[in-house]
């Protein structure tokens, strides 16, 4: 018992990375609105991959993105008709497409239809991931806003087990006007199978700063969690041994180089070393139109390869850090890595 | 030794004791309620190995009674024990072994239940879409790195971090947080209203312009405490590892409504007091709430939540309604319509995640059937020897 009230959950610092959705935010009129879809914002790691790359009508309004939702639009009316565009994937466990359809109507306050009716109610959509199965319900339901609800116009396709849904929701009219707009943006849609994988060439992770850089990632370097410290982090495995590499980028010059290279060398317990034999340490590496300073020092038990330039107002420090016999497999990598950076 | 500790463990008397004890301090602990609040009444006297006294003025507390963890754990250990030294397994005897196993289950069940279970509350607006629950009574300093363009990384850091910790310094902040002033619950006013005495507690945003006054804990069911910090931020320097000019003081309170901003390292970043959060992997959009009341009267007469309920790691997108004993449950967790808000338009969800929630159900069936095979037994046999006595 004392070990359990040991360990309280409610007693220790968490850290996470949520959407920027708009739920911590007051709701605003438009958030009021009844939602296609939910989305939670948390756990982005496991959305699914599928993504939509359609041509976007230029009067549908772009809105946050979560887990859930892989496109969301807001289409504004007249007096104040609005209408909520969703694109959502999910498992072959989301159900049927009777399930769905009956959900839907369900939503619009309309009794259910049965399978022998289904046929009758949805259209299918010939487009280049197949046939899609698109359906048109109106309803009003008890006590709902008219300007933001009594219609839904869904879509409903398969892709290899999962199962994409496209929506638009809200005011009858608008939702009626928008129609063909909303079916060019499904028909124009790609499926999973032409999804773009970022994974050879990785940009930088979602919670990137301001300033553009990217890289190459070099084969065998898993991506690890970034923080508010580190830009990036990669680690990677030999024979059980890890490397850890890491990116960090400040404002400023960052401190003069003796200083930094002392402390990186403190930390795998070499001595400290003079400003002025620090030259003929660093080598330098060019990267495209720039150059990094790189330095090479060993420890009894660690390693560290460090590099750093100084860009636009920033300074930037790569870093290679691990056992002896694993930097020294990871160095050409780092280094190439170092030399496909561009800003 | 091991004899008298094994007598002395499975003794009726430690029973009788403990009962005793239990009825002692249930008595104590109702009364303290009038004065503690019962979430405090109910942490000191009942959550707790022991009742402390805290002499006045005096810098340490010492235990004056057992507390309801430890008279609750000697009850089960003593139950157990006993049960084990006087076990004779007999059919005649099936109905007390099943009566004192649902005993043993009831109290085990209750200890885990106030060690693991959390109560939080959801709360939904028309449309709204929430995929956490806040807690009722704990808070937690949120620091927001909200510079990536699509995440916000968050900080999350318990009161109970902040009461204890005078600095705090985390992997995930470059700088330090140093608690300058902790209230549990106080008085916010603003300059102009406290008079020409009132200093600000911070020199940072809103509660520069803000006195700060300590207040007595709340102590009424519904009543809460308003906590606020001063807290203030100490970059770290990246270079040296060692502290650098303070960036400011900030004055965080449930009272102040928005996050408040300012900027380091080339990041933004928001801080805010706020109820603590217990994410979840699906989320909850309220489709609609409805409050029906007894013609002609204000008495409520049912209220309910249709809710859509969306989990993108098990598929499921389906609609359930919320309503008076009709709960969701999901993934281990419980939603209960508990209230509501704002003239009929938000819905109060409570969420209660209690991983033995089934033991009391499980401890009732048990002793309800050891009950019956014990009464039944006797009144079998009390019917043969009625039946078989001579006339």
């Amino acid at each position: 018992m004392l070990l359990f009230a040991c360990d309280r959950s409610d007693q220790q610092i968490k850290v996470y990375r949520i959407a920027k959705a708009p739920f911590d935010a007051t709701p605003s009129a438009d958030a009021a609105m009844p939602t296609n879809a939910s989305s939670p914002s948390s756990l982005p790691e496991s959305a699914p991959i599928t993504t939509i790359t359609a041509a976007v009508p230029p009067n549908w309004e772009p809105q946050p993105l979560s887990q859930m939702r892989q496109a969301s639009f807001l289409v504004h009316g007249e007096n104040g008709a609005v209408a909520d565009v969703s694109f959502v994937t999910l498992g072959p466990a989301a159900g049927n497409i009777l399930d769905n359809v009956n959900r839907w109507l369900a939503q619009l306050a309309q009794p259910p239809i049965t399978a022998d009716k289904l046929a009758g109610t949805i259209q299918q959509l010939p487009t280049a991931r197949g046939d899609i199965a698109i359906v048109d319900m109106t309803g009003q339901p008890e006590s709902g806003d008219s300007s933001k609800d009594g219609r839904i116009i869904g879509a409903i396709a398969s892709d290899e087990g999962r199962i994409a849904f496209f929506k638009m929701r809200g005011n009858s009219v608008l939702v009626g006007a928008e129609k063909e707009n909303f079916l060019k943006w499904v028909s124009s849609s790609r499926g999973a199978n032409s999804t773009a994988s970022t994974t050879d060439s990785a940009l930088p992770p979602a919670n990137s700063d301001k300033p553009e850089i990217k890289w190459e990632v070099p084969q065998g370097w898993s991506p690890a969690a970034a923080s508010a410290m580190r830009y990036a982090s990669f680690t990677s495995e030999t024979n059980g041994e890890k490397a850890d590499i890491s990116v960090v980028t400040f404002a400023g010059d960052g401190g003069s180089d003796a200083d930094n290279v002392n402390r990186w060398r403190q930390q795998i317990g070499l001595p400290a070393v003079e400003a002025g034999s620090l030259n003929s340490m660093i080598v330098p590496v060019r990267a495209g139109e720039i150059s990094f300073s790189t330095v090479d020092m060993v420890g009894a038990t660690a390693r560290v390869l460090a590099g750093w330039t100084r860009h636009d107002g920033r300074t930037w420090f790569f870093k290679l850090t691990g056992p002896k016999t694993v930097v020294e497999q990871e160095k050409p990598k780092f280094v190439k890595f170092l030399q496909s950076v561009r800003f | 030794m091991l004899r008298k500790f094994v007598d002395l463990i499975t003794s009726l008397k430690l029973t009788i004791v403990c009962l005793a004890a239990a009825m002692a301090l249930i008595f104590a602990g109702t009364i303290a309620q009038v004065h503690l609040g019962i979430h405090e009444a109910q942490q000191r006297y009942f959550q707790s190995l022991f009742v402390w006294w805290p002499p006045e003025g005096r810098g340490f507390k010492v235990p004056i009674f057992p507390g309801g963890h430890l008279i609750g754990a000697v009850l089960l250990i003593n139950l157990i024990a006993a049960h084990a030294k006087r076990f004779h397994w007999a059919w005649r005897k099936l109905g007390i072994h099943l009566t004192h196993a649902g005993l043993i289950v009831m109290l085990a069940g209750g200890l885990f239940t106030d060690l693991f279970a959390v109560e939080s509350h959801m709360r939904l607006s028309g449309g709204d879409t929430r995929n956490y629950s806040e807690d009722s009574r704990l808070m937690e300093l949120a620091v927001i790195d909200t510079t990536g363009p699509e995440l916000d990384q968050v900080t999350a850091i318990p009161e109970a971090v902040l009461r204890r910790s005078r600095t705090i310094e985390h992997a995930s902040l470059p700088f330090q947080i140093i608690v300058r002033n902790f209230f549990q619950n106080s008085r916010l006013r603003t300059l102009s209203e406290a008079g020409s005495a009132a200093r600000p507690i911070a020199n940072q945003g809103p509660g520069a312009q803000i006195a700060v006054e300590a207040a007595p804990r709340a102590t009424g069911v519904d009543d809460r405490d308003i906590m606020s910090v001063a807290i203030e931020i100490v970059p770290i320097e990246f270079v040296s590892g060692t502290a650098a000019p303070s960036l400011g003081t900030w004055l965080v309170s449930d009272a102040l409504g928005a996050p408040q901003t300012f900027s380091f390292a080339g990041r933004t970043w928001q801080i805010a007091l706020r109820p603590a959060r217990y994410y979840k992997p699906y989320s909850v959009t309220l489709q609609k709430f409805t409050h029906e009341r007894y013609p002609g009267t204000e008495i409520p007469k049912d209220f309910s939540s249709r809710v859509t309920l969306i989990d993108p790691e098990r598929s499921v997108n389906r609609d359930v309604s919320i309503y008076m004993n009709h709960p969701l449950r999901y993934r281990g967790e419980t939603f209960y319509q508990a209230g509501f808000e704002k003239d009929d338009q938000t819905t109060i969800l409570q969420v209660v995640h209690n991983p033995t929630f089934i033991a009391p159900y499980i401890a009732c069936i048990v002793v309800a059937a050891g009950l019956l095979v014990q009464f039944g037994y006797h009144l079998v046999g009390f019917s043969k020897r009625r039946r078989t006595a001579p006339a």
